[in-house]
């Protein structure tokens, strides 16, 4: 055992850690939030409120 | 009924505006700048080291084109899936739903690649420090997990991420470069194979060296995957993608001289860490530790922006519903496709754990060498559906077609020099995009709203 | 009349995920599996390798013992490997036809489909 190995350890248990954040994180919103508002963006809207294509 | 004559509703999401010009050359050089440190040399073992420079400067005209080219329709279709949305509006679905499949397919393939040379060069750290065997899984999942978290939690925090490490790898390769020219290498520059041994495959080398001369650019087109989220797109995109192709000439050029003059170039044709290397030989360890960080900043800045661009092309996909349209959902607090982030992790992890390195470029370059085939027609059909003066574009590029038809050009012989050693990929390749093509055409796309595609506030396209 | 398309279940978007995933690690693995994969470099190593039979000059020679390689030997392999650049023109036009065939196939029945957009979105022809 040296150091590189307590990497590896290391490495093992942040990469599961994050993961574990990502999903709790992920099921959360899906659980608390309608779906229908999440999936709610629209391509173009921007253009609606920033850009003007006249001329 | 379309969502283009609806005024913003309160209960709306969107991606969050918040970058500048500072952020989109971060990305685009983020992602880039990776292959200055590994994978470009391999355009010298398949050709020698003037096909290497001439690789170098005809695949930077290539991607000179590609970026005046997107410049002018990414300024004016604003949207994020970047080429996604301008197929989708100039040439029509099919042609997006391929084209969104290459986005996420060339940098999917490139986080993969970044995430396994990150492991590589722990491995290579581990041995000069006497440890053998390292296992590399544990750093890779790490290193795909930790972006994708960082990317999760929004766009702000990673792209300026971004533009700090990409700032340090660029000025790592620089500040290499003026230390050897003022003589701190132990070992001289050296170019007598330049004139020795000029051509080694004679001239079909030097098409051959094409397909990894690609690598020096490959992604820099990505800039236009932020358009939602840019402050000022029209202003914005084509400033940070021209600043970032002038960069990568730069770094392109320098890298090519300092690897060649201070490595043999029957290594350098091979080498995994080519810069990294140059710096071994100068036998100077500072330099080693700077281009040390440079190559592991380099990939992390790549794998980075590689999951920023697949996730919004994947996330235009889903919100069009070419694929599921769970996959088109905004996080209410940080305002990032976070299912598509999420859903991306474990593909990059099938490739980077299962995969062999030259396979997964390989695979990368196709898939962008199609979406610049694409780009040569999608212009010419934007300038005749919509003329000069019958839209405002962000920016008008110069000297159309010309642009265009050389793009055209040099793709053709990027094809014919993929084709020389990796033809059975290509043509596997596109058996993959063939059947995804007929499976969208003939089953998916009866999910998809006709009119809603079409987003954009411009008049008929002209003869439609 | 606008299309509307049928709503799609849970179960038949997890299906469609699943397609596009098994195309595309199918696309990846099958050359792989198949031994197609890649070109591989031939060496020709020489006979009795010195580094001046190599054609290593000094320069080149203190570039190589600073990578590591201080015998000729050790680098004989590297240096001498050369790819093969032969190939057949039947597989050359096959892939012309190949690339060319996609991107017509994609771009026409794009342009079917993108007909009926328009029609939808700006109303049949009334201009």
């Amino acid at each position: 055992m040296d150091v590189w190995n307590y990497l590896e350890y290391a490495a093992w248990v942040l990469s599961a850690l994050v993961a574990a954040i990502m999903l709790i994180d992920l099921i959360k919103v899906d659980t608390t939030y309608d779906n229908e508002l999440l999936t709610s963006s629209r391509e173009g809207e921007l253009e609606l409120t920033q850009e003007r294509h006249e001329l | 009924m379309s969502n283009a004559t609806v005024t913003e509703a309160p209960q709306r999401l969107g991606l969050l505006r918040v970058l500048g010009p500072g952020h989109v050359w971060a990305l685009g050089v983020g992602i880039v700048l990776v292959g200055e440190y590994m994978g470009w040399n391999f355009s010298v073992g398949k050709g020698g080291m003037i096909a290497g420079l001439v690789a170098c400067w005809v695949a930077g005209l290539l991607y000179t084109c590609v970026a005046m080219i997107d410049s002018e329709v990414t300024s004016t279709v604003a949207a994020a899936g970047g080429q996604y949305a301008q197929a989708k509006h100039i040439v029509g679905p099919l042609m997006a739903f391929n084209v969104g499949l290459f986005l996420v397919m060339a940098y999917t393939m490139l986080e993969a690649a970044n995430a396994i040379t990150i492991g590589f060069l722990l491995d290579t750290v581990a041995g000069m420090l006497g440890h053998t065997g390292l296992n590399q899984k544990p750093f890779i999942i790490l290193t795909i997990l930790a972006l994708a978290w960082l990317n999760y939690r929004g766009v702000l925090a990673s792209l300026s991420f971004n533009l700090v490490i990409t700032a340090f790898a660029f000025v790592a390769i620089i500040i290499l470069f003026v230390s050897v020219k003022f003589g701190v290498s132990a070992v001289p520059l050296d170019f007598s194979a330049v004139t020795n041994e000029p051509l080694p495959y004679g001239w079909l080398g030097v098409v051959a060296a094409l397909h990894f001369g690609l690598w020096y650019y490959l992604g820099i087109e990505g800039t236009c995957q932020a358009a939602e989220e840019v402050r000022s797109p029209a202003r914005s995109l084509p400033f940070g993608t021209m600043a970032g192709i002038m960069t990568l000439l730069i770094a392109a050029t320098l890298t090519w001289y300092v690897c060649s003059g201070l490595i043999p170039w029957e290594y350098l044709g091979n080498a995994g860490t080519p810069l990294f290397d140059a710096a071994r030989v100068t036998g100077n360890t500072s330099l080693m530790v700077l281009l040390f960080i440079g190559t592991a900043f380099a990939t992390t800045a790549s794998a980075n922006g590689c999951i920023n661009d697949a996730s919004r092309a994947w996330f235009s996909m889903g919100r069009d519903r070419y694929l599921p349209s769970w996959f088109g959902a905004v996080h209410p607090r940080y305002r990032t496709p976070y299912r598509s982030i999420v859903f991306l992790v474990p593909i990059a992890l099938i490739f980077a754990l299962g995969a062999p390195l030259d396979q997964v470029i390989t695979f990368s370059i196709l898939s962008g060498l199609l979406g610049y085939t694409f780009m040569t027609f999608n212009m010419f059909m934007f300038r005749r559906k919509w003329p000069l003066g019958s839209i405002k574009r962000g920016y008008v590029h110069p000297w159309h077609p010309l642009p265009a038809l050389v793009l055209l050009l040099i793709c053709g012989a990027t094809y014919f020099a993929v084709f020389l050693g990796y033809g059975t990929q290509l043509i596997a390749m596109l058996c993959f995009y063939i059947i995804a093509s007929l499976w969208f055409h003939f089953w998916r796309y009866r999910f998809v709203k006709r009119g809603d595609q079409f987003t954009m506030p411009w008049p008929r396209p002209q003869g439609y | 009349m606008a299309y509307r398309p049928p709503e799609q279940s849970l179960a038949g978007q997890i299906v469609d995920v699943v397609v596009l995933l098994v195309l595309t690690v199918g696309a990846l693995y099958l050359p792989l599996y198949l031994g197609l994969a890649g070109a591989a470099k031939v060496p020709a190593p020489i006979e009795n390798p010195t580094w001046e039979a190599l054609g290593q000059n000094a320069a080149e020679q203190a570039q190589w013992a600073a990578l590591g390689y201080t015998d000729p030997a050790s680098a004989n392999e590297m240096i001498t490997a050369r790819f093969d650049y032969t190939f057949s023109w039947t597989a050359l036009i096959v892939m012309v036809v190949a690339v060319v065939g996609y991107f017509i196939l994609v771009v026409r029945l794009s342009t079917k489909e993108y007909r009926e957009v328009i029609a939808e979105r700006f109303g049949d022809r009334d201009r």
